[in-house]
């Protein structure tokens, strides 16, 4: 495992994105086997849209999971006799997409152009970094962070800061690759991680190294237990976690009040 | 169900041997194996917690929430210093998701037993909607939790005593029946579409729970003491009283109920 400093790992970060941004999809599809797909849909659903939501996705620059909440809440809204909420809530539906990397934002504004929600109002891209975030206290539904939070150097002050900015009763949902601990799959994943994964990444994306990275801090994550643990320090309520794969991710969530 | 006095919350505590005093109330999931494969035995052990003492530390600022079921739990509570001057008013979420189901329960007449009528309890209690997110089987949080509430207060009718005392013994069951079914009249015209929400196979569980409860109550007040094959046959031949007395209030459709409706009851009982 490389050894990789606090101030080194941002910029180093910074780079990995930068150069995975126009493969990044693709790759996604290799390695999870399309899986991920799965994973986002579980994620939205457990998230369960309302319209005039106000909702962060962090570290969501090319726009898996906005768009499937989009689609969720346009979806709703065409079944005509659920739209019992008079009021035109839905004009003031905001899906927020926060991304420290611009190439990741580019990419993803690009898709949502082809997927047709270019010209809808209720999605906004930010530049921005989740240790600092630029958003007021209680001003958000949910925040949702997908496979981002292993990529922070300050795991504890996302946390805080996604619990300042989430009004009374916002949840906080978290995808991430996580710990396997079934015995024989465990061995499975572990070879596939170190030997199929850097492969694929230097076939595909042309860049080893990056995957290597991104194997090796999947191992340094904290367990799901430790990381419901951290969830519950920075104050949230309702903390748990649901292990899809045996574990190989898992999705936490946790309730603010 | 949110009420009851058998509730257990697992609990989470963080490393030991940190200056930071930190109980958390976690629950875990059983693990999946594939997406969309849900467990549903996690459900009956979900609602659960046992009493606990917190510690206390000399930096806290607040005490947990004076509880009002019968069995307190613990709370999460941070006591780190520069935490003190931020005097946070602390709220179980357990209370607030029954405060804001209590604000939806007036919403159902006009929405239903539905995701919009919660949502609009939600925005009534001012808590932001994605709380209804964390109800696992939402509409049935509901509709579970209207049965609870029924059921606490047809408890405490029958501690109160009032109820029995001006009919005569062999009343006593539809007295109660009817008691406890004129709670449900005023959601009468939604109340089809609880019982089908109660129907669900996910839901089954339950409520059958539930009823078995309300009718073991409505036996224990009257002053049961049955053993073995009889226990069982009191109750279920009761179960199936109460839910035909149901069924038939739905097609009920005279303003208040008919007194036809409860000496129907009655002579159900009599035939007893």
């Amino acid at each position: 495992f490389k050894e990789v400093h606090e101030e080194e790992k941002s910029r180093l970060v910074g780079n990995v994105f930068s150069s995975v941004a126009s493969s990044y999809d693709l790759m996604n599809d290799i390695m999870s086997v399309g899986l991920h797909r799965l994973w986002k849909d579980r994620l939205v659903s457990k998230l369960n849209p309302f319209p005039g939501m106000k909702h962060l996705d962090v570290a969501g620059g090319t726009g898996d999971v906005a768009f499937r909440i989009l689609e969720t809440l346009n979806s709703v809204k065409r079944r005509a006799t659920q739209d019992v909420l008079e009021d035109n809530l839905h004009e003031k539906t905001q899906i927020i997409v926060c991304d420290i990397n611009p190439n990741m934002l580019n990419v993803g504004k690009k898709r949502a152009m082809e997927r047709g929600l270019g010209e809808d109002k209720s999605l906004i891209w930010v530049e921005g970094d989740a240790e600092a975030l630029k958003f007021e206290d209680n001003s958000l539904d949910g925040y949702t962070i997908v496979f981002g939070i292993r990529n922070v150097t300050h795991i504890e002050k996302v946390l805080a800061e996604a619990y300042r900015v989430l009004k009374q009763g916002g949840r906080f949902l978290c995808l991430e690759l996580s710990h396997v601990e079934v015995p024989v799959f465990k061995e499975l994943y572990d070879y596939y991680s170190f030997s199929v994964i850097p492969a694929v990444g230097e076939l595909v994306a042309g860049d080893r190294n990056s995957y290597q990275y991104l194997v090796e801090s999947i191992r340094c994550f904290p367990s799901q237990e430790t990381f419901a643990s951290m969830i519950a320090a920075a104050g949230f309520q309702k903390v748990e976690y649901e292990n899809l794969v045996g574990g190989v991710v898992a999705i936490h969530s946790g309730l603010k009040f | 169900m949110y009420r009851t006095a058998t509730k257990r919350l697992l609990l989470l505590r963080a490393p030991s041997g940190s200056n930071i005093n930190i109980k958390t109330k976690a629950r875990l999931r059983f693990p999946f194996l594939l997406p969309h494969h849900q467990n549903i035995d996690n459900n009956t052990c979900r609602f659960s917690s046992t009493s606990e003492i917190p510690q206390s530390s000399p930096n806290q600022t607040f005490n947990p929430n004076p509880n009002q079921h019968s069995t307190s739990t613990s709370t999460a509570e941070e006591a780190r210093p520069q935490e003190t001057q931020r005097k946070r008013r602390y709220v179980e979420y357990e209370d607030e998701q029954a405060r804001v189901l209590q604000a939806s329960l007036p919403h159902v007449v006009r929405l239903g037993w539905t995701e919009a009528a919660m949502i609009a309890g939600a925005r009534a209690v001012g808590v932001s909607p994605s709380i209804i997110g964390s109800f696992p089987r939402k509409e049935a949080a509901l509709v579970e939790f209207f049965m609870d509430d029924c059921l606490q207060r047809l408890i405490d009718r029958i501690d109160s005593g009032e109820e029995l005392k001006s009919t005569i013994p062999s009343d006593h069951i539809s007295t109660l029946i009817r008691f406890r079914l004129e709670m449900q009249a005023p959601y009468i015209s939604k109340w089809p579409q609880a019982l089908s929400i109660q129907a669900q196979p996910l839901n089954v569980p339950t409520s059958f729970k539930q009823r078995a409860m309300l009718v073991d109550e409505i036996w224990h007040a009257v002053g049961d003491e049955a053993s073995d094959i009889d226990w069982y046959v009191k109750r279920t031949v009761l179960g199936g009283i109460y839910s035909t007395t149901e069924i038939y209030m739905l097609t009920d459709s005279s303003p208040g109920l008919s007194s036809l409706l409860w000496s129907s009851n009655l002579s159900l009982f009599l035939n007893k």
